[in-house]
């Protein structure tokens, strides 16, 4: 047997054997219930994982890391504060910003499947459609910035330059139930025809009723959108629609549609899918896959706004330029 | 080559292109002069332990004497106080030592690319076992 193939059939058996153990639990484990007989999902979680977000294309092809790959990616995580890559005085080095004590995340790969996406099949979001592509192509005429992503802007003028995120506004849905690099915490408490997911980052709650509530009418427009949720068997399903036009997931706004599904899989987990809709951006529907894992720590205050000398010091710090650029 | 090296080398490829990138909660290039990179020695005034970065105030004793005050600015403090550290943990008049870069509008800001106490230890990680990420700049991590 020629090296090569030792080691292909080496790879294929490891994923074989890290394959989702989630699955199993589910069928030996029944979830607890609320008081008044509703799946119980209450208890905080982090969703910090170092599991990419679409599939890398030296993975092409192949669902699950093999549990080497696993280990040498925790190993590279542990490390990856060093001053390996990192050139001072470079851009890139002052958008690293500080000492790996301030991030938050994480070291472990919470799931070994090669990337958060899960559908499609080949784990990467699918194409914008011609009319998203063109839209992208018109967003500088539009009166503010509509990325919710960090360090990023159209411009430094003004603060409507600036990402939704660093003005302390939204992430975004599905951003603000994805992970990043610190705060990557939630609480959910429910009560007899709601639950109530809290979000660390940017702080906010979302409600939503399971009462059997229609949608607002379409005309009534929400940053986070308007969700319903029902019970199918042990998980929650919760359907969003009623986005603005104010914010831009992946070039999707208003036509946005979300399908969310929670199911507690353990003790100590729960498995998040959403999937991410909108004909007029995507050429199909998408999902990801992102373990909650219990923290059973508290959650901080995230008072954005008021501490932002962030948005003050990138403004300040573009009007000096220009200073400095009109002198003789 | 031999089939285990083949397999390392796949697994270093796979790692290699999905290392983390960092993203703070706003764009720090933006804010702070990638050309004015400062090296400051100073004992701390204040801490400002608030959301979304936290902002340590230094004295800094210049050559001739002179103090200047300084503000530095940190990351979220709710990871630290979920690390069990909180604004006490970085007293009054402690030495820091800051490696960054001065903000654009030419101000006595800079961000905390390194911050570390005189002897290169760094701050909130004198105690191991926090779960905070190693890069091998403290001594203590070897």
């Amino acid at each position: 047997m020629k090296s090569h193939r030792i080691a292909a059939a080496l790879l294929m058996l490891a994923s074989v054997v890290v394959a989702p153990a989630a699955a199993q639990d589910s069928r030996k484990w029944s979830p607890p219930r609320t008081p008044w007989g509703e799946p119980d999902l209450q208890g905080t979680y982090s969703n910090r994982t170092i599991t990419p977000f679409e599939r890398p294309a030296n993975v092409n092809g192949r669902e699950f890391f093999t549990k080497e790959e696993v280990a040498a990616l925790e190993r590279s995580a542990q490390q990856s504060g060093g001053d390996e890559g990192r050139t001072k005085g470079s851009r890139q080095d002052v958008e690293r910003a500080y000492n790996d004590f301030w991030w938050d995340r994480g070291t472990k790969v919470t799931t070994p499947r090669t990337s958060l996406v899960v559908e499609p099949a080949d784990g990467r979001v699918p194409p914008l459609t011609d009319g998203a592509k063109a839209r992208a192509a018109q967003e500088s005429k539009q009166p503010a910035f509509r990325g919710v992503g960090a360090s990023g802007g159209r411009g430094t003028d003004s603060w409507l330059d600036r990402s939704t995120f660093e003005r302390c506004i939204t992430r975004g849905m599905p951003g603000a139930m994805s992970p990043t690099a610190y705060n990557n915490n939630y609480r959910i408490t429910q009560s007899p025809g709601f639950v109530a997911i809290e979000i660390e980052m940017l702080g906010g709650t979302r409600v939503i009723p399971t009462d059997g509530r229609p949608h607002v009418p379409s005309r009534v427009r929400q940053l986070m959108g308007h969700s319903v949720g029902r019970w199918e068997g042990d998980t929650l399903v919760v359907d969003t629609t009623n986005f603005t036009d104010k914010v831009l997931y992946r070039g999707a706004a208003e036509n946005l549609h979300l399908v969310e599904r929670f199911t507690r899989v353990g003790p100590g987990e729960i498995d998040y899918r959403v999937t991410v809709e909108d004909p007029t951006t995507f050429s199909k529907p998408w999902t990801i896959a992102i373990p909650f894992i219990t923290t059973g720590e508290d959650l901080f205050e995230y008072a954005c706004h008021e501490g932002n000398y962030g948005m003050e010091g990138i403004l300040s710090g573009a009007r000096q330029e220009e200073k400095e650029k009109a002198k003789p | 080559m031999s089939g285990h090296r083949i397999a390392a080398a796949v697994i270093a490829a796979a790692v290699a292109l999905v290392s983390p990138t960092a993203l703070a909660h706003h764009s720090f290039s933006a804010e702070f002069d990638s050309n004015k990179p400062v090296e400051l020695k100073g004992t701390v005034v204040r801490v400002e332990w608030i959301n979304p970065h936290t902002w340590i105030h230094i004295d800094v004793k210049k050559a001739d004497g002179a103090v200047e005050r300084w503000m530095i600015e940190g990351g979220t403090p709710n990871t630290l106080l979920r690390r069990g550290l909180n604004r006490e943990s970085l007293p009054v008049g402690t030495e820091v030592v800051v490696d960054g870069y001065r903000a654009k509008n030419g101000t006595n800001r800079a961000n905390g690319r390194d911050v570390t106490f005189p002897d290169g230890k760094k701050l909130f990680m004198g105690s191991s076992g926090i779960g905070a990420p190693q890069d091998g700049k403290d001594p203590t991590e070897k």
